[in-house]
């Protein structure tokens, strides 16, 4: 019997062994995808653009040479080329790449401002259809062009998508992966929101040799861009942003920076702690409304003025005003939505359909005109729960 | 339905015998009879043609020494002493023998007693200052017992031979053990002779119920061979499967335990050991305390315990020395670095070739980078690197130990450093390479034998499928150990199948008045190893009534 | 030896394992999509329904198989019914048997190609799996059920674990509302899983090697309570993560979870690791339904040994799981709309009407 089994095991290995290594993919072999863009050429094709990168300029350790004297090399190589489809324009990519196009590790997809205006819905299935590509990569919209923003690098990182990635993971402005992108598609209770990205000069490189580096742009978070379904109808600017944030219930970091009580010219800066965002729907079978309560969890991080505010009443006028500060900006945000571009991008329908969900069949085919004409409230409630080391300013004279 | 016990092999031997090769055994046994023919005779009265006789039987056997000597220095009563060199010990038969019977008998007894008819019961009841004796009239027993180390005394008119037990013969004293190394623990182990092992072990169990039955395994060598139990813990049935497995051993030779072990082991074809041994008194006792069945091969110092459990191989000693807590934390540590030297360089190869987006962004690019420089795939690059290992593991156990060193330093310094250097190997392969082979010697050493084995197709499989081919490797070990059984245990009990009784000495060992049953698969006929709720208390928390004796037996 | 050889049969923790895993292996894969399809975020009041129904189903096999404590599901429909019609009953579950594990070996290897392409062929996978199952099934149901005492903590710790990693990313607001789609399509969600729960007849054959007969009651129940719970939560999770419209859309969206899990920025990416889990459960079922195809043809044929079967009726599975389907898209249709009727049929028709048809003629014991 094990006689048997033993020739069997061996019949297996040698079928196997025979049949040789199909799905075998060397290191040596694979070009890293690291950020990919889209892009639509005036001749209403897709461009695809990929930034791969070129595993020997990472070598850490003794070969590479000393620390400081590390010749600067390209680290990434950008290439892109057009077809029809998206999985088209890599076919032709491959064509003319030594290696296989490997998708795992793509960190970044951006799409540029053509390609989104004229609908994403066009260039989302392959990423989510190909068994290499990931559901959390992260969603960008570019007002320029994608393949302009992936031909750049990162003085900080090592490409410049690991770059943007690493800023949206700390998801410090908005943050999309590529399956909430998917699932805002989908729904009808909400439209994709986009963070928008562009190249901007920042900073000066330091050192010799650095002359021909001075114009050197980086890729940098500039707002939002809002979609209508699948096509780009407009941008939000930073403050905006925040009002989205605010509204979506999305705010992990930020400060909110009000007038110091006693001295308007001066100013104070609260940290958020936490901050929570419920969303109420009412309907009556006409009117839509919505109440908001955003409740923030703050921290005094920084004071110009000098007076003392640990008593209470000033601390409560704090409160107020960052409460103030908030509404304020989420109603900007709700104008903009709401009047300029009409489109729903804080899910609330998604909350409407949870509370009313037999009005909801009827009202989810045209939810966007429905939005636009909803009554939001918006209550805001903030509490200073600390004040950083100090008390009050220690350096003013008393 | 598939039979559930597998067949007794003896038994299945035994009823070959008696029907399929019924003609072939009774030729052996005819064969035996004139063997035997020519040996067994008895001893006749005449001393010179008994001498005559075994002489012509230990013809150029240069070591066997005859010593012709009169008793009490009677010119009509001669004495003969057969003896083989070296094997008995020559002080001792000068002195307790010889000079008591040629000289100090005359002086004790009157001159009257000693005639020729009366020599014999004189020498057996006043004359031998000897601890053993053993008296035959047959020839075979004679010539065995010169064999064994034993001194024959032939005496004068007589038909009748003295044994005397005075085995003597260089032999390694009883050392530290060095393939079973503790720090705290008794250091002894067991040497080559069989009868200073059971010595030892019985300085560990001093109990009537530690049997040790005898038998002879070895058409030519003869060879000692005891099983050891504890009766009224050990099964029965174990104990009666294990002789009669024994007794259907016809080799002819028995040079080691291992020639043994291959004989009577459950699955032949397994490269996992189904019989576990030491060389530790005192692990042997500890294992006879749970039911076990010990074989003790004379020759040897390693001693054979049956049933085994595969996870008795990642035990140690120590466990049950040390407390309990850093026993326990361990084993964890065997486990996992018995897990690891199995998979980790087939895991290495199945992500780097096919599972590539399993690796963190930062570890995919430095490794590609690494990779970038080496010219031969990953599978052929580590499988490389294994074999290297493996003829350095066995130059650096082969080698004197002089040498040894010198093959470390050679091994590490150029297949480690410069094969990187130069640019042949990826940092990483060898760092893994390096990694599974300190792991494999974390735990008992046989073990890793079958672990190291199933290391190579296990790395092809994953060269082929990925994680897919490790997986699947790893399964049909499972099932395959699964299926093995020691003498009626299941290998993998008592992890498959689970008996939550016995999980206080399988990954976690328990503090010892916790663990108050025997295994239950091994040691159920008595089960209970002593009294639960011994748990040592302290005396102002102590209840008073209940445990108190036992307490205070422990403080 | 005689104590040993009682400790060999089957307890009923390795049976519930055994039938957990065989349930589990590859309802988690495609299941979930095809009930969200019908009902939306309320899939997992399907799952509910279905684990209810699952336990009638258990109920009503074990209540049959107790009344021939000492037969299988093979054997006694013969007492029941007299020798021919009984021996036809029982040669329809071989062929059922036959087919769910061809269906069954066609989506381990249909998973494999797809979830990890570029792949070898199918033919790879498939022939890889009854290998390994027939060298299983040789050592008899004792020792893959030992097996799967090992595997069952490992895959459902596996499965488990990664999925409480992958619940970073969980919005329990995307459960409600509850109750959003009318009843008809909660059944209809409920179907298919029920069709993977009624499995739970496979119970029909352990019956007489199980050490404790009588235990076969909550065996059973307890099998279908585990994996009923346990699906829901797996359910529920998914639609948690990706809301119903990406569910629906998804072929194996037990896999996708895993694909986004990230832990401390470092460690993401674990689905090949659930494909480990899943190949070996997977593993345990292909051996499962491959020994109960054999069991059923020696004990039709009234052979006394089914060991020279195995590699004639592996060569039969192998060519079935490649010839069943012709392609993936076909493999899902079925599964989707013709499953859950060839199934139940057998899963609880033909049992229901055998229970019946024993009482009328007052066959068997009453065990209770």
């Amino acid at each position: 019997m094990t006689r048997k089994a033993v020739s069997l095991l061996l019949i297996l290995l040698t079928l196997v062994c025979l049949s040789g290594c199909w799905s075998r993919r060397e290191m040596s072999e694979l070009a890293i995808v690291m950020g990919a863009g889209v892009d639509r050429t005036p001749e209403n094709r897709i461009r695809l653009t990929l930034q791969l990168a070129r595993p020997a300029a990472f070598g850490g350790g003794a070969e590479t040479g000393g620390a400081g004297a590390a010749e600067r090399q390209n680290i990434t190589w950008v290439v892109s080329e057009t077809g029809d489809t998206i999985f088209e324009a890599e076919r032709n990519l491959a064509l003319k790449i030594s290696r296989r196009i490997y998708w795992a590790h793509n960190i970044i997809l951006v799409f540029g401002a053509e390609a989104a205006k004229s609908g994403v819905g066009n260039y989302v299935d392959f990423f989510m259809r190909d068994p290499m590509s990931r559901e959390n990569i992260w969603v960008l919209v570019t007002r320029g062009e994608a393949k302009e923003l992936l031909e750049s690098h990162s003085e900080l990182e090592k490409t410049s998508a690991q770059s943007i990635g690493f800023v949206e993971r700390n998801k410090a402005g908005l943050a999309v992966i590529f399956k909430d992108f998917a699932m805002a598609l989908a729904s009808r209770g909400s439209n994709p929101a986009l963070p928008a990205v562009e190249l901007q000069k920042l900073g000066e490189p330091q050192g010799s040799g650095m002359e021909e580096e001075k114009q050197h742009e980086e890729v940098v978070m500039t707002g939002t861009g809002v979609f209508k379904d699948e096509y780009l109808v407009g941008w939000l600017d930073t403050s905006e942003t925040r009002g989205l944030l605010w509204l979506r219930g999305e705010i992990n970091k930020g400060i909110i920076t009000v007038p110091s009580p006693g001295r308007p010219d001066k100013l104070l800066s609260i940290n958020v702690a936490r901050a929570r965002t419920r969303v109420e729907p009412e309907y009556d079978g006409e009117n839509i409304g919505f109440n908001i309560t955003i409740t923030i969890d703050g921290e005094l991080l920084e004071q110009q003025s000098g007076e003392d505010l640990t008593i209470p009443e000033k601390v409560e006028e704090i409160e107020a005003a960052a409460a103030m500060d908030v509404i304020r900006k989420c109603t900007a945000t709700l104008e903009k939505a709401q009047g300029e571009y009409g489109v729903d991008i804080f899910n609330f329908g998604e909350a409407f359909h949870r509370k009313y969900k037999r009005d909801w069949k009827e009202l989810k085919y045209q939810w966007n005109d429905a939005f636009a004409g909803a009554q939001i409230n918006i209550y805001a409630e903030a509490h200073l729960r600390r004040t950083g080391l100090l008390t009050r300013p220690a350096t003013v004279k008393k | 339905m598939r039979k559930l016990i597998r067949p007794v092999r003896a038994k299945l031997l035994a009823a070959k015998k008696n029907t399929g090769g019924a003609s072939e055994a009774s030729a052996e046994k005819t064969k035996d009879n004139t063997d035997r023919d020519k040996t067994s005779s008895f001893l006749s009265e005449d001393l010179s043609s008994n001498l005559a006789r075994i002489k012509e039987i230990f013809q150029n056997c240069s070591d066997i020494i005859y010593r012709q000597f009169l008793f009490a220095q009677r010119e009509d009563i001669r004495l003969v002493l057969i003896y083989a060199d070296g094997l008995a010990d020559k002080l001792q038969v000068s002195e307790q023998i010889m000079r008591a019977l040629s000289l100090e008998v005359p002086m004790a007894a009157p001159e009257a007693d000693i005639t020729k008819a009366g020599a014999y019961h004189l020498i057996k009841e006043r004359g031998l200052c000897v601890h053993q004796i053993k008296e035959t009239d047959r020839l075979e027993d004679v010539i065995e017992a010169v064999l064994s180390g034993d001194t024959v005394l032939l005496v004068e008119g007589h038909p009748f031979a003295f044994i005397n037990g005075m085995r003597g013969w260089e032999a390694r004293p009883v050392s530290e053990s060095e393939n079973e190394m503790v720090v705290r623990g008794p250091r002894e182990s067991f040497v080559e002779t069989l009868r200073t092992n059971t010595a030892l072990l019985r300085r560990k169990t001093r109990s009537s119920d530690l049997k040790l039955e005898m038998m002879q395994l070895g058409r030519i060598t003869k060879t000692d061979v005891a099983v050891v139990y504890l009766k009224g813990i050990a099964n029965d049935k174990l104990v009666e499967e294990v002789k009669s497995r024994l007794q259907g051993i016809e080799l002819d030779s028995v040079l080691e335990s291992g020639y043994v072990e291959e004989m009577i082991q459950d699955n032949t074809w397994s490269p996992f050991p189904q019989m576990n041994h030491t060389e530790k008194p005192d692990r042997l006792a500890a294992r006879l305390l749970e039911g076990r069945v010990g074989i003790m091969v004379d020759g040897t110092p390693i001693v054979l315990t049956v049933p085994t459990v595969f996870i008795e191989f990642m035990h140690s000693a120590e466990d049950y020395y040390e407390r309990f807590q850093i026993g326990t934390v361990v084993r964890i540590i065997r486990f996992l670095s018995m897990f690891l030297s199995l998979v980790m360089p087939s895991f290495y190869i199945a992500i780097i070739t096919f599972h590539q987006e399993m690796l963190p962004t930062a570890l995919l690019l430095s490794l590609a980078a690494q990779r970038e420089a080496v010219p031969f795939p990953a599978f052929v690059e580590t499988l490389l690197m294994e074999l290297t290992f493996e003829i350095l593991r066995e130059a650096g156990i082969r080698l004197p130990r002089q040498v040894g060193q010198a093959v470390s330093i050679v091994g590490a310094l150029i297949v480690g450093e410069a094969a990187v250097r130069a640019g042949l190997v990826a940092p990483a392969t060898v760092i893994v390479v390096a990694f599974t082979g300190i792991s494999s010697f974390v735990y008992f050493y046989s073990a890793s034998f079958a672990i190291r084995l199933l290391r190579f197709p296990m790395i092809v499989l994953s060269a082929t499928l990925g994680l897919y081919g490790l997986i699947s490797v790893l399964i049909i070990i499972v099932v395959h150990l699964c299926a093995l059984r020691s003498f009626g245990t299941p290998y993998l009990s008592p992890v498959a199948p689970v008996s939550l009784g016995d999980m206080k000495d399988l990954v976690v060992r328990a503090p010892w008045w916790a663990m108050f049953t025997r295994p239950r698969l091994i040691g159920w006929k008595n089960l209970k190893r002593q009294e639960p709720d011994q748990k040592p208390v302290p005396p102002e928390t102590r209840t008073g009534e209940k445990g108190g004796g036992g307490d205070t037996g422990k403080q | 030896m005689g104590e040993i050889l009682e400790n060999s049969k089957i307890s009923s923790r390795q049976a519930v394992f055994l039938m957990v895993t065989m349930i589990f292996a590859t309802v988690i894969l495609s299941v979930p999509a095809i009930t969200v399809k019908h009902a939306r975020q309320d899939a997992w009041i399907s799952v509910g329904l279905a684990t209810v129904a699952g336990l009638l189903i258990a109920r009503l096999v074990t209540t049959l198989g107790l009344r021939f404590p000492e037969r299988t599901l093979f054997e006694y429909p013969a007492e029941i019914l007299g020798r021919w019609p009984g021996k036809l009953v029982g040669f329809f579950y071989i062929i059922w048997f036959l087919h769910i594990n061809a269906g069954v070996i066609r989506e381990y290897g249909e998973f494999l190609v797809t979830a990890f392409r570029p792949a070898p062929p199918l033919i790879v996978f498939n022939l890889m799996a009854v290998a390994i199952a027939a060298y299983t099934v040789r050592n008899g149901l004792e020792v893959f059920t030992r097996a799967n005492e090992i595997f069952f903590p490992l895959t459902m710790g596996l499965i488990v674990i990664t999925s409480i990693f992958a619940s970073g990313e969980t919005d329990i607001q995307r459960l409600l509302p509850v109750a959003d789609v009318d009843a008809v399509s909660i059944f209809k969600g409920a179907m298919v899983p029920l069709a993977w729960f009624g499995e739970i007849v496979t119970i029909a054959l352990v019956i007489p090697y199980l050490n404790r007969p009588r235990e076969s009651h909550r065996a059973a129940v307890t099998s279908v309570l585990i994996s009923g719970v346990v699906f829901m939560l797996v359910v529920a999770n998914a639609i948690g993560i990706f809301g119903p419209d990406l569910i629906e859309a998804m072929v194996f969206p037990g896999l996708n979870k895993y694909r986004i899990v990230n832990l401390a920025n470092f460690l993401g990416r674990f689905e090949a690791l659930a494909m480990t889990a899943w190949v070996t459960a997977g593993f345990v079922k292909i051996s499962i339904f491959y020994w109960a195809t054999l069991l059923g043809v020696s004990q039709v044929l009234e052979l006394k040994d089914y060991r020279s079967l195995v590699l004639p009726v592996g060569g039969v599975l192998m060519a079935m799981s490649m010839l069943d389907h012709p392609s993936a898209l076909h493999l899902q249709h079925f599964e989707a709309q013709v499953f859950p009727f060839f199934a139940l049929t057998f899963e609880a028709a033909i049992p229901l009407l055998l229970l019946i048809t024993a009482l009328v003629r007052g066959k068997g014991e009453r065990l209770g």
